[in-house]
């Protein structure tokens, strides 16, 4: 079994965001940017189900700036076998990335695709379903538990209330959520290994796709500031501002 | 304060004139609410105080301080109380007021084109690292008492922390000071230079006097540029020998980019995980020794971590280094940073511990490890050496820990034979028996047998000449004449 997994690279998880002045979006320069939590967990999943002997191949998939390659070298560190990266400076959206993720299973002819079920900086939470739908195969996401069988594979979702099973038939999607694993530190072995893995570098247009913005940013501002509280002389004071004020009681 | 005319006039003479500059807010002596003024939080010093004074200005700090001059009332100056050497409490006869800053918590004045805060002695150390990045500055002092320390304690005992190796201890970061001396008197050396050769360099004498010169009230600070990057590693290595080639090499090559450098001996690790949830084994197989290295700089990042591999990869490939993880995201940093936090915790828990804060030059600190390690065994066979620190400073929390068998109240007992064979090994090795926390009272009988005849004369000089009467906090660092303080 031959798995794909897209990663995109993202601000760091536990870098404060910050608006950029003219409200066009978010800071990025100079900003430590790391790959998405959740495409983390994806990889590990992938390398877990190839250590059990499950999986045969692993490609890590980044569609985005040149910079992505350092993403894909952290998933061939991580035990990815090999990297593709479609080069591109666009704004990336989901139903673009899908296409082009379209393109690359043609080509490359996995039986499953892992992904994070959302990416931490756009949380559209849309990419995984879409490729789904694009080539007609069925999707298994919020996973929180895979297991892998013959032709079919097991996923327990994360759904409102509960968990869900369903058993999907290969090929497949899967998208990973937070409970799935806990990924593992690249190590300074397979760091240097990664370095000698072959990083593939194609351009959209290469795969027919045109990733040009189907959507327009019109302004990004920050959440409102929460205001101050205020001190209330006693608990009558208080339940009169939570009657009257609040309206909560 | 035995007699009942002895408390009262020094209710008389002492207390009501104090309370008449500082005001009802400004004292406190039921013994309840003094109660967390009195004692440390870790290593069980209790004192007692007729009152807790809290001046909310230098001003009022020192006509207080001139009232006690003139009744010879010994004062015990007070920060957040996290030291750990007993510096900052008093001592049990009750006789000693303590000076609390705690009221003295403004932020003063930021010059960004001068690279400067001037901030009160009361102000919390996190506080004011908040207050630099919050203008796009980094504060660089950073140690694990940070959320309720103040800076006028961290300027009294000179603390040093785990970013010295890049940014040096607090020494390095102080422009200018105000004090309040003994007599009552405020020098006012707030200078925010970098460069001052007029005559002696007088705020340096208070740095690190821990309270026994005089009382900080107010600093000038030094701040850096905000680091953008930081990149982390965990590598293991086959001794401390081979930590300080790694050490050295990085040095090469990146300099004053490497912002931390521990020396984690595996027992540590083993102790943190087995009594503090959360810390991580990162590395497949289990290794004598590790280093957790850190670098920043003002970059984005991706050419920093690539600088760091490339260390490592080099260190790995001339054999120095047996392994390792680089954190790819800030949250793999952070949980590597809980192993070395998770320490001190675990040691806690674990039994009888001898604490050892000391410092060789760091081309000594593998033949330190083997020389106290070799003695402590002879003389203790079964004691658990537990050796971690700053060894990019050559700074080694030595702090073995009792054996597995036997009466926890025995290897008590042993606690001075043991610094004395482990302090023995340093000083001969051009060591210091304090590297960071100080002398206080925890060390003050041992400074002695340390210290040369000529150094310890400058240094009762010194005290001489600012504090004849012996009132600022006596009996921490020195004892006069023989007296008991």
């Amino acid at each position: 079994m031959k798995i794909l997994v897209p990663v995109k690279r993202v601000v760091d998880y536990n870098v404060k965001i910050r608006v950029k002045a003219d409200g066009s979006g978010v800071e990025t320069a100079n900003v430590k940017m790391s790959m998405n939590p959740f495409d983390e967990i994806a990889v590990e999943e992938a390398v877990r189900l190839k250590e059990a002997g499950k999986a045969t191949e692993i490609i890590a998939v980044s569609v985005g700036p040149a910079q992505a390659q350092e993403t894909l070298r952290t998933a061939l560190a991580m035990g990815a076998d090999r990297a593709i990266l479609v080069q591109t400076d666009a704004e990336t959206q989901p139903l673009a990335v899908a296409k082009v993720l379209k393109a690359l299973v043609e080509k490359e002819g996995p039986t499953l695709v892992v992904l994070g079920k959302q990416a931490i900086d756009d949380d559209c939470n849309q990419t995984g379903q879409m490729l789904a739908a694009l080539l007609g195969w069925g999707q298994g996401t919020f996973a929180s538990k895979i297991v892998a069988g013959e032709g079919s594979i097991a996923v327990t979702r994360e759904i409102d209330g509960g968990l869900e099973t369903v058993d999907l038939k290969l090929p497949a999607i899967v998208t990973a959520d937070l409970r799935l694993n806990e990924p593992r530190y690249a190590s300074l072995p397979n760091i240097m290994k990664a370095k000698k893995k072959p990083l593939e570098t194609v351009t959209p247009d290469s795969l027919g796709v045109d990733v040009a913005s189907r959507l327009t940013t019109l302004k990004v501002v920050e959440p409102a500031k929460r205001k101050a509280g205020v001190k209330v002389a006693d608990v009558a004071a208080l339940v009169d501002k939570l009657k009257s004020e609040a309206r909560v009681i | 304060m035995t007699t009942t005319s002895s408390t009262t006039s020094f209710a008389a003479s002492v207390l009501d004139p104090i309370r008449a500059i500082v005001g009802e807010r400004g004292i406190i002596t039921d013994p309840g609410t003094m109660q967390p003024f009195m004692e440390s939080w870790r290593d069980g010093w209790v004192g007692r105080s007729p009152a807790v004074v809290l001046p909310d200005s230098a001003q009022a700090l020192a006509a207080v301080v001139r009232i006690c001059a003139e009744t010879r009332t010994p004062i015990v100056p007070q920060g957040g109380n996290t030291g750990l050497t007993g510096a900052s409490q008093p001592h049990a006869d009750g006789s000693e007021i303590v000076l609390s800053t705690n009221r003295l918590n403004r932020i003063r004045e930021i010059d960004l084109d001068n690279d400067t805060m001037t901030v009160e002695a009361g102000c919390i150390l996190a506080n004011i690292q908040n207050a630099a990045r919050d203008v796009g500055r980094l504060f660089p002092m950073s140690l694990a008492a940070e959320g309720s320390c103040q800076i006028g304690g961290n300027i009294a005992t000179n603390a040093g922390g785990v970013q010295v190796v890049r940014y040096g201890n607090m020494r390095n970061l102080v422009a200018g000071l105000e004090v309040v001396l003994p007599d009552g008197r405020i020098w006012d050396g707030l200078r925010g230079l970098r460069k001052d050769n007029a005559g002696y360099d007088m705020k340096q004498i208070f740095i690190g006097s821990e309270g026994t010169l005089g009382i900080v009230t107010a600093a000038v600070l030094k701040l850096s540029p905000l680091p953008r990057a930081t990149a982390t590693a965990l590598v293991a290595v086959s001794s401390p020998s081979d930590a300080v080639d790694l050490l050295t090499r990085a040095k090469g090559k990146v300099g004053d980019r490497i912002i931390t450098f521990e020396l984690i001996q595996r027992f540590c690790i083993d102790i943190a995980r087995r009594h503090v949830p959360d810390v991580p084994d990162p590395l497949n197989d289990v290794y004598p020794w590790y280093v957790l290295v850190e670098l920043a700089d003002q970059d984005s990042g991706e050419r920093l971590a690539g600088m760091l591999e490339g260390i490592l990869e080099a260190a790995m490939e001339a054999g120095e280094v047996l392994d390792g993880v680089v954190a790819a995201s800030k949250a793999q940093a952070d949980s590597l940073w809980r192993i070395r936090e998770g320490i001190p915790e675990g040691q806690k828990r674990e039994g009888v511990s001898y604490k050892h804060d000391v410092s060789v030059p760091i081309s000594k600190v593998a033949l330190f490890l083997d020389r106290a390690n070799a003695a402590l065994e002879r003389e203790f066979p079964g004691i658990r050496p537990f050796s971690f620190g700053h060894l990019g400073d050559g700074n080694i929390h030595y702090n073995p820990i009792q054996g597995e068998d036997g009466d926890p109240a025995e290897w008590k007992a042993r606690l001075g034979a043991v610094n004395a064979i482990v302090h023995d090994i340093v000083v001969d090795l051009g060591g210091s028996i304090s590297a960071e926390h100080g002398i206080g009272r925890l060390r003050i009988d041992e400074l002695p047998r340390y210290k040369s005849p000529v150094e310890l004369d400058m240094m009762v000089a010194l005290k001489m000449a600012f504090d004849p009467h012996n009132i600022m906090n006596p009996g921490k660092i020195l004892r006069l004449n023989g007296n008991a303080r």
